[in-house]
């Protein structure tokens, strides 16, 4: 009893001497003074993460002053912890933004003028992101990706095995045009190897899926509402997306799932925003419709045979939605000097290139870009469905200043509508409505 | 200086740690919290004074009161099942069977792990698609996405974690009886049945009053699992317990001043409980073991 | 097995034993399911978790989650220490500040003792939840959010419980002891050391035994006082691992083995202090 009482003693005298040192807190935390600054950099996407490891350690080699630390909050806290961080000065110096929190921070002033910050840079960057992150005249972050347009990636053997054609599949909320929904059936196994469209299938036994459909704005509903030629968002920023084509889409979608059962049940897919690519990468789902943040995923985790078709068409077309994220500068970091040259850095196509490198992300960077397309070609993978050659429409991403606060209205509500809870019409109108309240 | 004035200086100085701890964190939050209830703050924007005006939004938002009444819910389902559980395991475990002590440890085993990890490990159990229950009994249940079994489900996770904390309690509060009394009373010809209602039961009054009151307080503050289980207030919003929703509304919509009047509201009743409690039981827990 | 607990079981007819013996089991059984589930995941592939039944055993039997978990990017070194670190100093200053405390309620005589006494005793009515949103506020304006400091300050000057455990253990120590030392020219200091902190020995360790399971086990504190990677205690890596790795339960479940099994190796080792402890205390 003494020795192990003497034990614990002396363990926690070791740990409370070095107390108050955190093993992962940076060595340097004074700025200058022959020491070196830290730069923090905060994103949510994990693939992106090992890229820019490779890309800062680069970076250091030439900037030997400035030590680049990633920190790497989950997509699900994200934008909630955002805020938080950003009034309490715990914010990151940068960090990744997409178009649910934009407005509102560039308004506020948390946000470093890049303008002011890297006048000459702007021309190497991709328009779209450009324009999509530009406010009151003002750019407020250096373009980080860009989605190419969403693309359908498929299981070949199963394809093959169904005779389905993917590069055929029209969906259409007239069952009469749908072809679409025939297809998937014939996709669609349970555990005993019935397929969806013969008699005695079990929908509550799933081995095998064919379509992600779920509450996935960029990949799914999203796309769906454009393709039926419906609207989510107004001109002035308000919520239409409970008028018909767009409810018709969503409708399509919720069908999908919960009454022909082709698709994984919304209690996977609500919380989990992986499940479906995990499916697809254990050989359990046909058709995957994702986007270029996916392709290293797949390219990496399938093992079996692949290949991208263009997404579904709607009745009006194939439309996506395609969207960029930048890397904004903390407005009031303490290492103004330091994270500027950092920025440049993401900024420039040398920077840039170890995402596109990697294959990781397509860059936001112009002359970035082409490493991504080199990088898949030599791997066999087209990607030219995910660029203009696809005849692809795209349509604008989300915006708003309050468009998070919307978010945070709506989401709970259309989880219920995609879990069959909520039927779609009426559950549509009041997620509407609350979310133009919250923009209010 | 007199003796009893350095008696004075000494306790002072050593209570002077621990009486800055406790004014500084517990009584002075106290009073800030009140004050915070009546401004409106939302972390970022300097804090406006409104008044009541949280009061009034607070209660005329049903959010809040859905929240109490859930948590009641919660309460009244975890309780009762756990003190009965852990009553009857201890009956189990106090008839001199081999091996008790060896159960005792495996029941307080959950006691011992953090709240928030035990709620990740039956996340993974309760899973609809890859979890360990849904493979063991070979059907597909949505335990924590169903509207109807999330608050149930949950309650279940928490009993499991306490029952075993509950039953040394109970273990404790058996052996403490006298055995003179049981001995008289089988003497008697008293049945081991009428044994344990007539005596081991009223006996046990006040360890029964103890597991009650922590327990309820307690539940009544239930966080780490559901945040584990269920998050953003589960499907629904079925498993939104109070201090979930004050959670969220001080620390995700950032509406201090009202998650201020809802933190004050808890406490109020959390005294109103404790105390009404107390006085409830001090009535009937008196009992002249001397004789 | 102790006289009363024989006493109690009267004459257990073997039937009735066998029945009892088999609720026990069965209560055993599920008390350690989740923990044999959880650990069995955390020792699977993740390849064998997505293409076999969840049930089946792990083969082969791998540790590479634990490496993955502890390998550069998911640092789950950092949490441990950071944890083992706050508990050290949180317990240390506890036990201190709580001891010289309880003395002053049990042994000094002063003006306004049981007032005093009655103002710590009620603070053990105010709920966490209360006071994190002012003790927030409070400490973000101080600067202080984010920090070890910030972690550590709310805990470490004491806890009233103890104070109240320890005071009633106080109480009990006899007089002569205490005067004894007084006579040898003992000051408070003194007295305390070498005389009430040895003869407290059994309820010093009970305490000891509660600060480090609950301070171990805080989740709400460090989730609203913390910001990132550097100061994220472990059930905050836990939540944090589980919420961007959804569907690898593998790699999760290694996190939880890692957060339960020093808990469990201390529960393990001292177990007969933990059970007296709980029954004695009351706590949690």
């Amino acid at each position: 009893m003494r020795t192990r009482a003497i034990a614990l003693a002396s363990a926690l005298f070791l740990t409370a001497g070095t107390a108050a040192c955190s093993p992962s807190a940076t060595r340097d935390e004074d700025k200058g003074a022959g020491g070196r600054t830290t730069v923090t950099v905060r994103l949510w996407d994990d693939q992106v993460a090992k890229a820019y490891q490779a890309s800062f350690d680069a970076f250091s080699k030439s900037n030997p002053g400035i030590v680049v630390k990633i920190n790497l909050v989950p997509f699900a806290d994200y934008f909630t912890k955002l805020p938080l961080d950003i009034s309490s000065g715990d914010i990151d110096d940068i960090f990744w933004l997409n178009s649910s929190p934009f407005g509102a921070l560039a308004d506020s002033g948390a946000l470093m003028d890049i303008d002011q910050a890297l006048p000459d840079e702007k021309g190497g960057w991709v328009e779209a992101a450009v324009s999509q992150y530009t406010r009151n005249g003002v750019m407020w972050g250096v373009p980080a990706l860009t989605d190419g347009r969403s693309v359908v990636y498929y299981n070949k053997k199963l394809i093959d095995e169904a005779g389905v054609d993917p590069a055929k599949l029209t969906w259409s909320p007239d069952p009469a045009a749908d072809t679409f929904l025939p297809a998937a059936k014939k996709l669609t196994k349970d555990s005993t190897g019935k397929t969806a469209d013969q008699p005695g299938f079990n929908a509550g036994k799933v081995d095998q899926y064919a379509f992600n459909a779920a509450n996935d704005l960029g990949a799914i509903y999203y796309n769906f509402i454009g393709s039926n030629g419906g609207k989510f968002q107004a001109e002035d920023g308000s919520f239409v997306f409970a008028e018909d084509q767009s409810a018709q889409a969503i409708q399509y979608l919720v069908d999908l799932i919960n009454q022909s059962g082709v698709a994984p049940s919304a209690a996977d897919t609500n919380d989990n925003g992986d499940f479906s690519r995990d499916k697809f990468l254990q050989g359990k789902m046909a058709l995957f419709q994702s986007g270029t943040y996916n392709l290293k995923n797949v390219a990496d985790g399938a093992t079996f045979d692949w290949a991208i078709a263009p997404m579904l068409e709607g009745p009006a077309g194939r439309v996506s939605v395609v969207n960029s994220i930048i890397a904004a500068g903390n407005a009031k970091t303490q290492n103004k000097a330091a994270t500027v040259k950092v920025l440049k850095w993401l900024g420039s196509s040398e920077g840039a290139s170890f995402v596109g490198r990697s294959g990781t992300a397509l860059p936001a960077v112009t002359d970035a870009q082409q490493s991504y397309y080199d990088f898949w070609e030599k791997e066999k993978v087209d990607t030219t469905q995910f660029g203009e050659a696809s005849g692809t429409d795209i349509i604008e991403p989300p915006f708003g200043p309050k468009f998070l606060d919307a978010n945070t209205a709506y989401t709970p509500i259309f989880k219920e509508i995609f879990a069959g809870r909520t039927p779609v019409p009426a559950g549509l109108q009041k997620a509407q409505d609350a979310a133009n309240n919250a923009i209010k | 200086m007199s003796r009893s004035s350095r008696e004075t200086g000494t306790a002072y100085a050593l209570l002077a740690p621990s009486l800055f701890g406790i004014t500084a964190f517990l009584v002075l939050p106290i009073f800030v919290v009140l004050w915070l209830s009546l401004n409106r703050w939302n972390l970022i924007s300097p804090a406006e004074f409104v008044g009541l005006d949280n009061v009034r939004q607070v209660f005329a938002d049903g959010a809040f009161r859905r929240s109490l009444l859930i948590t009641t819910g919660f309460v009244v389902i975890v309780i009762p099942a756990q003190t009965a559980l852990g009553l009857f395991a201890a009956t189990l475990l106090t008839r001199g069977l081999r091996g008790s002590a060896l159960f005792r440890v495996v029941y307080v085993l959950p006691w011992i792990c953090a709240p928030l990890v035990l709620g990740v490990v039956w996340k993974w159990i309760l899973a609809p698609s890859d979890g360990a229950l849904n493979a063991l009994i070979g059907q597909r249940v949505e335990w924590l996405a169903d509207p109807a079994l999330a608050l149930p489900t949950v309650a279940a996770v928490t009993i499991w974690t306490q029952v075993g904390y509950v039953t040394l309690f109970f273990v404790a509060g058996l052996t403490a009886i006298p055995s003179h009394l049981l001995d008289a009373a089988r003497i008697d010809g008293a049945s081991p049945r009428q044994v344990f209602w007539r005596i081991k039961l009223p006996l046990l009054r006040p360890t029964t009053f103890f597991v009650l009151v922590t327990g309820i307080i307690s539940s009544f503050q239930v966080f780490d699992s559901i945040y584990a289980l269920t998050p953003q207030g589960g499907p629904e919003g079925v498993t939104d317990v109070v201090a979930g929703r004050i959670y969220y509304q001080a620390f995700q919509s950032r509406n201090i001043g009202q998650a201020s009047v809802m933190a004050l509201v808890l406490f109020i009743l959390l005294v109103v409980i404790t105390v009404g409690q107390q006085r409830w039981f001090r009535s009937r827990t008196t009992y002249d073991l001397s004789s | 097995m102790s006289a009363a607990e024989r006493v109690h079981a009267g004459r257990t007819r073997p039937l009735d034993a066998a029945v009892a013996y088999l609720l026990l089991v069965a209560g055993a059984l599920v008390t350690l399911a989740p923990f044999v589930l959880s650990g069995m995941t955390a020792v699977k592939s993740p390849q064998q978790f997505a293409a076999e039944p969840v049930l089946n055993l792990p083969q082969p039997l791998t540790f590479s989650n634990f490496t993955t978990l502890f390998g550069g990017r998911y640092d789950f070194v950092s949490p441990v220490v950071v944890t083992a670190q706050v508990v050290a100093v949180i317990l240390v200053g506890q036990i201190v500040f709580s001891v010289l405390a309880a003395y002053a309620f049990a042994r000094l005589r002063f003006p306004g003792r049981d007032a005093l006494f009655w103002v710590y005793l009620a603070t053990l009515m105010v709920p966490q939840i209360v006071t994190i949103i002012p003790l927030y506020a409070m400490f973000a304006e101080a600067g202080l959010r984010n920090t070890f400091w910030g972690l550590v300050l709310p805990q470490v000057f004491g806890s009233p419980y103890g104070i109240f455990l320890l005071r009633e253990y106080f109480r009990g120590i006899p007089e002569d002891l205490i005067s004894a030392a007084r006579l040898d020219g003992c000051n408070t200091m003194q007295i305390l050391r070498y005389v009430v902190v040895p003869v407290s020995r059994p309820i010093l360790a009970t305490l000891t035994i509660i600060t480090i399971v609950s301070h171990w086990n805080n989740f709400l504190w460090p989730l609203v006082i913390t910001s990132g990677p550097t100061w994220q205690t472990l059930t905050l890596a836990t939540a944090n691992l589980q919420s961007q790795y959804n569907g690898n339960w593998t790699l999760v479940m290694a996190a939880t083995t890692v957060a339960i099994v020093p808990l469990l190796v201390l529960f393990l080792t001292f177990q007969r202090h933990v059970v007296r402890s709980i029954t004695i205390t009351g706590f949690k």
